[in-house]
């Protein structure tokens, strides 16, 4: 067998390499993203575990922290073998652009794992010296820090010295730990990074037998709705929900690949098979039965798609490790969760990969297999003419694309709405319906064209002639325009629907917040005092203050909370309302605790103006009436505003999280900045005009869909490896035809002309295809998936420039990838022409 | 349909991390109990001219970097039921001054509690143990005059909160835990007045020199104190009475740098009279050095030296927890009297699972005379026994 196949190489190297190419982008696209998603969970586990090690679990709260006061609560429980209080607060690295450290505030005498046996640490240093914390030897090593070395951060508008007392590698415990972690006294954790009597969490340990899942529920009922009891498990099912629809679209996109891939290896087991029909006709008339022939088609595919998923499964590890970094920006901008620092390859990966990458090319391969398998030896001995099937099936196949299209969207009109997963399955419809119809244009528009010579007319009409072979090439580009035209107009659109909405809602002039605040709750206030003098400062007309944290619904839906300054003169429009009268809501919101949720929220809560939302205060559920819903862009399930006095009056006093500031009309924001900097305390805060803070959302927005730019990229470059493969098919094919060709008189040049014409035709109408597919994929990704799962609302804007230079560029590989086939087309020799040919 | 095996703690799991967890309270004791030197600058040492302040000095001395009260006794209950109890609070300094943080968990000291109740019908030994750091949430010591000595959360999963406090003639104290299914309440007085160990309450552990503070406490006790109050065992509930021994030490450096452990003996003898002896054990178990005190019934006390008695080991026990052997039985000669000390019950270690390496025996014994008539009771407490096993308190 393997001699076979390494004849197989040897008669068409291109081939061999087009086949393991389309099996191994295919195997490389998925893998690459299981890698990421799986490590994008793994990554919230992996600092979950280093910090709460063993525990049977853990108890939170449903606010941003919680009173040390029910310790002895938890402590008194009878099945609780031990507990212990967590501190955590996000520091940011002074000097550092966004560089974070996670400080956990533990208490060092309870009964905690900490890997620090070799007397590294001074135990009345770290518990007297000021700012004593234990760094991870990998942070200290990128920094060029040693133990005893003084570091600064920025915790809130505080300053903070933290003192590198010892080097300890967390990942011991948990390998999937981020290194950017920092680990210090609780007590110290309070005094310096926040408040005195206050935790952010307890992990839990029971006894030995002690029935986890009972004392877990015991445990919530006993200490109320306001804290939440969580098992690791239930921790890391709530990570996964938050990120499920981000992996379902990742993983959608590289099916696509995979799918496209799979066009791939059918045309190159077709090339293959057109090659070799003479050596099956050979062995057929020699005793070969049917089975045996399809069988050795079949293990030689999968001998090749074995050769793909060895290639496919490092180039896939490999993509994922060059954007990783790309993903893991995604995941902290959208979902405020752990960066991911260190991949993790597990051998249930592999097996995906081999059962993908041998199931994709066996799939492919059955059709072309089964055909030659069918045909009787005399068949296979003469010249082939596998194009009058097609030819024939195309007006049926059209028809059952159409039956198909029809179908799948009278199915969703009628009964698919209420399925969340419907429009994947629109989607998938949809390209099936590539497929179908394309032999049907093919044939229809190759047929409008008149042959005068070798010119233009002539390569299309040819491409009209060998209906199977471009059919597949064609529909395969016509999956992946579709898929990029769709994803571009999709991202365009959203582009341009959120630049309308940030430039109505990113109105202050001026925008501080500490540079430790990511927005996820952690405790980082901007000191009162200052906020009141820079209230104080000239050319600064208002302070709009904002508060915010992570809540939750009486439905346990995560939410973010923001409390801001409704009362500040022309607040309304602040907002863009979806449902409301902006003067109503001004004063529901501003004087009667009322809130406004945002978009995403209001559709999968089905929450609406005059509604209630009961969130989980300290002080327990309460509701409080929607006066609004507003246009929303947030990622994590949803955002309720709220007047920065309700806010106070159920979840405490509390200094605020970020100010957004108006200055005097005709200041210069930067100028302003540079003033304030020069004038006030302010090293510890970010500062960013107006113009700043746009163009770093829109940044966000590019960072967060770089990865679907490059599965777009993937899917096309196989379907450009397709169009090659059918040109070297059709030469191949085409031998005797184009030796009659040389033999009346064609230059080799007519002949490469003729060839690069049928690449450029391919070009042009899968483009055709997969634009008006794109076009509806896109309606689909807008309207119907993104609606599911998100449920922002997005105005549909046409990226034309871009949609026009995507074209040019399929056109100008279509034809970059038809110059080897037409190269070594154009040098048939008229003395390859047999007289069984003519 | 199958409903899913609830999911279990799994123990060895849980045993296994935990032996681990306990290091850095591991740490704090071990270095409170090592000889004292020069980088421990801002701890006290014991010294001959303490000036005492009664009652002022029952209460914490933090200025030192250990202490504890330290409570035996055997009692009997309703239905003639013999017991052997031990409570012990310890004070474990870590800092000279509560730092000054906006935190309660700032502390300076960490506080362990020990009890044991010995069933001697029964013939069964329990541990009880906890270590916190004193916070205001957890556990701390009382400030004179209030009565309240020391207190603490009992061990987790118990609810309970054990407490010492000073009575005027005596001490009471308490402390539960349902998990091992035993709690006392006992209230004591003074039968005899309290008694300097070692010349004005100087307890010296080895030889002076010159170059640095010898190991030493601060050392007095309470050789009998009239005991009455309420053990429940399972689910008996028993009236008892009987008599403690009480000690209270405090000091910077427990032990010298040869010595792994110690010998302690204290007996009370039918006739009124008491006496307490110890041992300082080398690595190779030669004693480094030793002393004892004699209280005769009237209560007048009399420093003896190690030269003044010999205990000759009689018996030994190896431990199935922690595989140390120790001895458990002493011929005892002192004063021209051949004395025999026998344990009530061989299994009487206390085995911590909290801390690695943490086991001591401590142990109900009873006094024979040369024809085996007994004579008198006390206990008997053996630290430094066993490999692995880090020096006792």
């Amino acid at each position: 067998m393997i001699t076979t196949v390494g004849s197989h190489y040897r008669a068409g190297r291109s081939l061999f390499v087009l086949t393991v190419l389309g099996v191994a982008l295919g195997v490389a696209s998925v893998i690459s993203i299981q890698i990421i998603n799986r490590n994008a969970v793994a990554a919230f586990e992996g600092s979950m575990e280093a910090v709460s090690g063993d525990a049977d679990f853990s108890v939170l709260g449903r606010s941003p922290s919680i009173s040390e006061e029910i310790y002895p609560r938890l402590l008194a429980h009878p099945a609780v073998a031990a507990a212990w209080p967590l501190y955590r607060v996000t520091a940011a690295l002074a000097g550092f652009e966004k560089l974070y450290v996670d400080v956990i505030g533990l208490d060092f005498f309870a009964p905690v794992e900490v890997p620090w046996r070799n007397g590294s640490a001074d135990l009345t240093a770290a518990l007297e010296r000021p700012g004593w914390a234990a760094f991870t030897p990998a942070l200290a090593a990128d920094m060029g820090w040693s133990i005893g070395d003084s570091v600064r951060v920025f915790a809130g508008s505080k300053e903070v010295w933290l003192h590198v007392g010892a080097l300890v590698d967390f990942q011991q415990i948990s390998p999937l730990a981020s290194p950017k972690m920092a680990v210090m006294d609780i007590s110290q954790a309070q005094h310096l990074l926040g408040r005195s009597g206050r935790v952010q969490q307890f992990d839990v340990v029971l006894r030995g037998g002690a029935d986890v899942e009972e004392a877990r529920k015991e445990m919530q009922r006993q200490l109320g709705p306001g804290i939440q009891v969580v098992s690791p498990e239930q921790r890391s099912r709530q990570a996964e929900d938050l990120l499920s629809a981000f992996r379902l679209n990742l993983t959608a996109l590289s099916l696509i690949s995979l799918f496209v891939g799979m066009f791939l290896v059918y045309s190159s087991t077709q090339a293959s098979l057109v090659r070799r029909r003479v050596e099956f006709g050979l062995l057929r008339s020699l005793g070969a039965t049917r089975n045996q022939v399809f069988g050795l088609i079949a293990a030689e595919v999968a001998i090749l798609g074995t050769l793909g998923v060895a290639v496919g499964i490092p180039l896939g590890y490999w993509g994922a490790k060059a954007h990783i970094d790309m993903v893991s920006a995604a995941l902290t901008n959208l979902y405020l969760l752990d960066e991911i620092s260190s991949l993790q390859l597990p051998v249930l990966l592999f097996v995906v990969a081999a059962l993908v990458g041998l199931g994709g090319a066996l799939v492919g391969a059955l059709i072309p297999a089964l055909d030659v398998s069918r045909r009787d030896t005399r068949a296979l001995m003469t010249a082939f003419t596998l194009h009058e099937k097609i030819g024939s099936l195309a007006n049926r196949l059209v028809i059952a694309g159409v039956v198909v299209l029809l179908g799948s969207a009278a199915w969703y009109l009628i009964a698919g709405r209420e399925w969340q997963h419907a429009g994947f399955l629109l989607g998938f419809n949809l390209l099936i319906t590539i497929p179908l119809i394309t032999p049907w244009v093919i044939r229809n528009v190759t047929a409008r064209f008149r042959v005068r010579g070798f010119g233009p007319g002539f390569s299309l009409r040819n491409l009209g002639a060998r209906l199977q072979i471009s059919s597949f090439a064609v529909s395969a580009l016509g999956i992946a325009v579709s898929m990029l035209v769709g994803i571009t107009i999709l991202v365009g659109s959203f582009r341009d629907t959120l630049e309308v909405w940030i430039t109505n809602t990113v109105q202050a002039d001026v925008y501080l917040s500490p540079a430790s605040w990511r927005g996820r709750g952690e405790e980082a206030f901007l000191d009162s005092a200052l906020v009141t003098s820079l209230g104080q400062q000239p050319g600064i007309q208002a302070l709009d203050r904002l508060r915010g944290f992570i809540a939750y619904t009486a439905g346990d839906h995560r939410i973010t909370l923001a409390g801001i300054d409704m009362g500040l003169p022309g607040g309304q429009a602040r907002f863009k309302l979806l449902q409301g009268d902006a003067k109503k809501v001004h004063t529901l919101v501003n004087e009667q605790s009322g809130v406004l949720v945002g978009e995403t929220l209001a559709r999968k809560q089905d929450l609406w103006a005059g509604d209630e939302v009961s969130i989980f205060t300290e002080k327990g559920l309460h509701s409080f009436p929607i006066a609004g819903v507003y246009y929303d862009y947030n990622a994590q399930g949803g955002a309720v505003f709220m007047d920065l006095t309700t806010m106070e009056a159920y979840w405490g006093k509390s200094d605020v999280n970020s100010v957004a500031i108006y200055l005097d009309p005709g200041l210069d924001p930067d100028t302003v900045i540079d003033r304030l900097r020069a004038d006030l305390p302010l090293e510890t805060l970010e500062m960013r005009s107006n113009h700043r803070l746009r163009q770093e959302a829109m940044e966000i927005f590019d960072q967060t869909f770089a990865i679907t730019r490059l599965l777009q990229l993937i899917g096309l470059l196989i379907a450009v490896c397709g169009i090659a493969l059918m040109l070297l098919v059709l030469g191949r094919e085409q031998l005797p035809e184009l030796a009659l060709y040389r033999s009346i008189g064609a230059s080799s040049r007519q002949i490469f002309g003729l060839f690069v014409g049928k690449g450029l035709g391919m070009g042009v109408m899968g483009l055709i295809i997969g634009a008006i597919g794109g076009i509806v994929l896109a309606m689909v990704l807008i309207f119907v998936i993104n609606r599911a799962y998100f449920g922002w609302t997005i105005q549909v804007h046409w990226p034309l420039s871009e949609l026009t230079e995507q074209a040019l560029t399929i056109l100008g590989a279509a034809v970059i990838a038809s110059i080897y086939p037409a190269h070594k087309a154009s040098r048939t020799s008229a003395a390859e022409l047999r007289r069984e040919d003519l | 349909m199958n409903t899913p095996a609830p999911r279990k703690r799994d123990r060895s799991t849980r045993q296994l991390r935990r032996t681990q967890l306990g290091f850095l309270v591991a740490m704090a004791i071990v270095s409170s109990s090592l000889p004292v030197n020069s980088a421990d600058a801002h701890w006290q040492h014991a010294r001959p001219d303490y000036r005492w302040d009664f009652p002022r000095d029952h209460w914490a001395h933090h200025e030192f970097r250990t202490e504890w009260w330290y409570f035996t006794g055997q009692l009997t209950g309703s239905k003639e039921r013999r017991l052997g109890y031990q409570f012990t609070f310890f004070r474990i300094g870590l800092l000279g001054e509560v730092p000054s943080l906006k935190s309660d968990w700032a502390a300076r000291d960490l506080i362990m509690g020990h009890a044991a109740l010995t069933d001697l019908e029964g013939r069964e030994h329990r541990f009880s143990e906890m270590v916190y750091r004193a916070s205001p949430l957890l556990g701390g010591f009382g400030v004179y005059p209030d009565t309240l000595l020391a207190w603490s959360r009992g061990p987790a999963g118990t609810g309970e909160t054990w407490r010492l406090k000073w009575n005027g003639n005596g001490f009471d104290f308490s402390m539960a835990d349902h998990h091992n299914c035993f709690s006392f309440s006992l209230q004591t007085s003074a039968v005899k007045p309290k008694v300097f160990q070692g010349p004005n309450g100087f307890s010296l552990k080895e030889t002076q020199s010159a170059e640095k503070p010898a190991a030493a406490s601060q050392y007095y006790s309470f050789p009998r104190l009239r005991t009455r109050g309420e053990v429940i065992i399972d689910q008996d509930t028993l009236l008892v009475t009987g008599e403690s021994w009480m000690d209270k030490e405090f000091g910077s450096g427990m032990l010298g740098e040869d010595q792994v452990g110690w010998d302690w003996f204290s007996l009370q003898r039918d006739d009124g009279s008491e006496v307490m002896l110890y041992l300082l054990r080398r690595k190779d178990g030669s004693i480094s050095h030793g002393s004892g005190t004699c209280i005769a019934a009237d209560g007048t006390a009399r420093h003896i030296d190690v030269s003044d008695f010999r205990i000759t080991v009689t018996a030994t026990w190896t431990s199935p927890a922690s595989g140390a052997t120790y001895p458990s039985e002493w011929r005892l000669q002192l004063e021209g009297q051949d004395l025999l000390v026998r344990p009530l019950l061989s299994e009487q270690e206390n085995f911590s699972k909290r801390i690695e390496g943490m086991f001591y025996w401590e142990g109900a014994v009873s006094v024979l005379d040369a024809s085996n008539r007994k004579v008198g009771r006390g206990y008997v407490e053996l630290t430094g026994y066993g490999e692995g096993r880090m020096p006792g308190l």
